[in-house]
């Protein structure tokens, strides 16, 4: 079963987890459990805490499935149960604390003359060092967004929630959806960019 | 940066995104074609958040996948039979 379940499918799983089926169980946690172990990861920095994050979110889930009330997808749900167990663990560990980024920090006058060295993805498995490479600095790109703007990132870009659904996994306006996501994005640019720059001024 | 180019700046995502009424795309893919700052801008953001989409995911580690269940087989049958009152704490 892929990750692109319809709503009727997860209707049928969830109705059948609450008639008793392990099997239902078993196929919810397939359905989702990679999306939400990359979430756990790309939120969290560590192998460890996207561990918990998994666990954290199945375990709730299937003690409160019998109550849900399937007013969103499942999925929405799951993946809102995911964003609350990231913000705990940020809040125990005592993370860096969030932070606003500025439109003007990120003009193109102070981002290195308009000019951006984006490099493609390459699937050509000759490529292999390249890939590692370019992933190694999207994710660190990626960690250092301040984690608010990190969360909308995930959910939007990757995982490919609406700015509505967004909104709504997070309890925010769209507004502010749309608003964290531009900044992201624009700040992603900027650090992959400087970073091949920084890379290829050292070569 | 131009008064018009920033207005355009800020809505580059939902420009991207499909999410801006018809009439707002449009001013915006005329300013376009007469600023070449703003669609390199435009162009660039465009691919960044193509390589974004385009990296794939990590498989769950196999260990990963086993505890997983462990814990959830362990957590909810205990959920489903409660231990006698006076045996936990």
């Amino acid at each position: 079963m892929n990750e692109r379940a319809t709503s009727e499918e997860e209707h049928r799983l969830v109705a059948q987890f609450r008639e008793g089926s392990e099997e239902a169980m078993e196929d919810i946690i397939n359905l989702y459990e990679e999306s939400l172990y990359n979430f756990g990861f790309r939120m969290c920095g560590h192998k460890e805490d996207a561990e918990d994050i998994l666990q954290e979110t199945f375990l709730s889930a299937f003690r409160y499935l019998n109550s849900f009330r399937e007013e969103t997808r499942l999925k929405n749900w799951l993946f809102k149960i995911a964003a609350n167990a990231c913000h705990r663990k940020r809040r125990k560990k005592k993370g860096a604390p969030d932070f606003e980024i500025s439109l003007e920090s990120l003009l193109p006058d102070n981002d290195g003359a308009g000019r951006y060295d984006i490099p493609d993805w390459s699937w050509d498995p000759a490529e292999t060092l390249l890939q590692a490479e370019l992933k190694k600095v999207i994710g660190e790109s990626v960690r250092s967004l301040p984690p608010k703007y990190r969360m909308v990132f995930n959910l939007r870009d990757m995982e490919g929630f609406s700015t509505e659904e967004t909104a709504e996994i997070l309890g925010i306006t769209p507004q502010a959806v749309k608003t964290r996501l531009h900044r992201a994005r624009l700040f992603l640019r900027r650090e992959i960019t400087e970073h091949y720059r920084r890379g290829s001024g050292n070569a | 940066m131009h008064e018009q180019c920033m207005d355009h700046y800020e809505r580059i995502s939902e420009f991207l995104d499909g999410e801006l009424d018809e009439k707002t795309c449009e001013e915006i893919r005329s300013h376009l074609k007469e600023c070449p700052e703003c669609l390199r801008c435009v162009e660039s953001l465009q691919k960044t958040i193509s390589l974004l989409k385009s990296t794939p995911s990590d498989p769950v580690p196999a260990d990963t996948r086993k505890r997983l269940r462990e814990t959830l087989r362990e957590c909810l049958s205990q959920a489903e039979n409660p231990a006698p009152a006076g045996e936990s704490s």
